[in-house]
């Protein structure tokens, strides 16, 4: 079985935001609860100020602290589906202590108020348990996976569209969207990204693309030193996250 | 068997309830079902915390208070019944009760917070994930309330010292200590909240879980005899004046001690998730509260001879030091979340959570259930009740 990993290359993204969409568009979620998200960062001042922006997908973990803290297994790292990191909506108590166990932040309980006005649950209000339900949404369903649309008390987050990439052909190096062959098992991040700065393959396959990536380009994962061994590299520049400082006071 | 109970006010006489308790327990309850309500109409949005900011707010926060302070209620209990210092007697009773009550107060803030309560019920112990703090916690937690209500039932047919007896009392200490750890640990494990990490904190949440029992102990003790230590019988006004204000000296200076360590390793530390957080806490007015009035105060009164044996300078010692526990128990849980983990520019600052009126509504339910859990014992069952062989 392949052991899905991604490659984000920083000097190619332009931070365009155009893979929150496509995430959002391909799993409804909700406004705001972006489980793909490109994160801003300034650092220093002038005349050294940089800014810095950063793709945050769920790094779904090698070591996933999020696994270890549910108290029902709800969260769980399936070694059979590429060593992604799935929620089981039938089985999750919507504690939340995978959300204060993820150092990346990746993990969404929605039940709370809308981060986005109009609140889109009140203007499509939810059908079978489901958190809303729009006009249009995708006919992939599985709730043991996370997949779908949220329903009420329970934790979402990024799946790596699993509900595209488990139906690749057995024994795929790369996932790569200029392959017509391949491209609808793309991840949707991956697929619309307009540089091209985002790679998805086997970190299993020696042969793979995204190994040779992170070899020849020294790919390096953040926050290494929690310990959760992300399956998410970054390449390029600026492949690291600022320490927190507090706004100035007025 | 005796089925006295007793008064709050001391011109009632024992035999009739605890009206203001119960009044106080009613009131708590009728706020906490408004927030339910708000709770079952609009959900968890009813709340102010959130995917982006606060994930665990002052529900949690009380949960934290309630069962550490359940805790050190059986520590109390347990120097008669586990160590067999035979002065503790007197509230040994009350104690395993006030125990209980608070222990339940703790798990309906709790249950009432998470997504889905009544799944919790077959879904953690039928998966059984030992790697979890949660689920540690939770078993010892549910374990300790089974051993309390076996253990009360000993004491409410007034077998204090037979071997089934004191094998319950020492198997529910054992249990308690597990529980408080393993609640620590829920916290204390988490490396990636420099805030809260560190094997301190069990240690921690043992010193303050031993003195919020104290402070219960001798609030409720005095409440129930007017505060009128001429009311009591002479075993209990001698624990109350000779033995209880020093203890409640020592265990809050040993607390004051860990919290002034804490305040300063915090503020010391280059790591800015803690010491950003600690700076901020100390610049607000809650931190001085806890530590002036709340902590500082008391420690002086109790430390004066003559204060000390005043029934209403150990009653305001003990409100004021709930009051701190309280606000140290949120300013931790809130502590450790406040600063946003790999947010960006949309975050340029402390996140900012103050509870909703429907946060607070599950707590004053679960306080307001278990002061009524507390005056039907004291109506039903006789607290004061004490092993006839003393």
């Amino acid at each position: 079985m392949a052991k899905w990993g991604m490659v984000i290359d920083l000097d190619k993204c332009t931070g365009c935001q155009a893979c929150t969409t496509a995430c959002g568009m391909e799993n409804n979620t909700l406004p705001g609860e972006n489980w793909q998200d490109v994160l801003y960062y300034t650092e220093g001042e002038y005349p050294s100020a940089q800014m810095k922006w950063l793709p945050r997908p769920c790094m779904q973990c090698e070591n996933p602290s999020c696994v270890h803290v549910c108290p029902t297994r709800a969260t769980y790292k399936d070694m059979d589906a590429g060593g992604i990191v799935f929620v089981d909506w039938n089985k999750c108590i919507g504690c939340k202590y995978c959300m204060i166990a993820c150092p990346y932040g990746v993990r969404f309980y929605t039940d709370e108020s809308p981060l986005l006005e109009p609140n889109l649950t009140k203007v499509f209000p939810g059908r079978d348990g489901q958190q809303w339900s729009p006009p249009y949404q995708n006919p992939n369903v599985d709730w043991r996976r996370g997949i779908g649309i949220q329903p009420k008390g329970v934790v979402s987050k990024c799946t790596f569209c699993y509900h595209k990439v488990s139906k690749a052909p057995e024994g795929v190096a790369d996932l790569d969207e200029d392959n017509p062959e391949l491209v609808e098992y793309v991840p949707a991040c991956v697929r619309t990204c307009p540089p091209k700065a985002r790679y998805f393959g086997d970190l299993d396959n020696p042969g793979s693309n995204v190994n040779k990536l992170v070899a020849d380009r020294k790919g390096v994962r953040l926050l290494d030193h929690t310990g959760n061994r992300p399956q998410v590299y970054y390449l390029g520049s600026g492949a690291s996250i600022p320490a927190f400082r507090p706004a100035p006071k007025a | 068997m005796s089925t006295r109970a007793e008064s709050v006010l001391p011109e009632h006489s024992p035999g009739s309830l605890p009206i203001g308790i119960l009044l106080a327990g009613l009131v708590l309850v009728a706020i906490g079902l408004v927030g339910v309500s708000n709770l079952l109409t609009q959900g968890h949005s009813a709340f102010n915390t959130g995917s982006s900011g606060v994930v665990w707010g002052l529900p949690v926060s009380a949960y934290v208070f309630f069962v550490l302070s359940s805790t050190g209620l059986t520590f109390v209990a347990s120097v008669a019944m586990v160590f067999g210092i035979k002065a503790f007697y007197p509230i040994a009773k009350r104690c395993v009760w006030l125990a209980l009550a608070t222990l339940i107060a703790g798990f309906i803030s709790l249950g009432l917070e998470i997504g889905h309560p009544l799944r919790m019920i077959w879904a953690i112990p039928l998966n059984l994930q030992v790697r979890s703090p949660m689920f540690w916690m939770g078993a010892f937690y549910f374990l300790y309330m089974f051993f309390l209500i076996w253990k009360f039932s000993y004491l409410q047919r007034n077998d204090w010292d037979s071997p089934a007896s004191r094998n319950v009392g020492i198997a529910s200490f054992v249990t308690v200590i597990i529980a408080h750890a393993t609640l620590g640990l829920v916290f204390g494990m988490m490396a990636m909240r420099p805030f809260w990490y560190g094997s301190f904190v069990p240690v921690y949440f043992l010193a303050t879980a031993a003195l919020s029992g104290l402070a219960f102990a001798v609030l409720f003790t005095y409440l129930s005899h007017g505060t009128d230590t001429s009311r009591m019988e002479p075993t209990l006004r001698e624990l109350m004046e000779r033995f209880i204000p020093k203890i409640f000296a020592l265990v809050l200076g040993v607390v004051l001690v860990f919290h002034l360590s804490r305040t300063i390793t915090g503020l010391w530390s280059n790591n800015p998730e803690i010491s950003l957080v600690m700076e901020y806490q100390v610049g607000t007015w809650l931190f001085h509260l806890e530590l002036w009035l709340g902590m500082v105060l008391p420690f002086i009164l109790l430390l004066l001879p003559g204060m000390r044996v005043q029934p209403m300078i150990q009653v305001l010692s003990a409100v004021l030091v709930l009051m701190a526990v309280f606000i140290g128990r949120y300013e931790y849980v809130v502590g450790g979340q406040i600063i946003p983990l790999w947010k960006g520019t949309w975050y340029p600052d402390f996140i900012a959570y103050t509870p909703s009126f429907t946060e607070w509504g599950l707590v004053a339910l679960g306080g307001g259930i278990g002061l009524l859990i507390y005056a039907f014992g004291s109506w039903k069952f006789n607290l004061r009740e004490q092993p006839r062989h003393l």
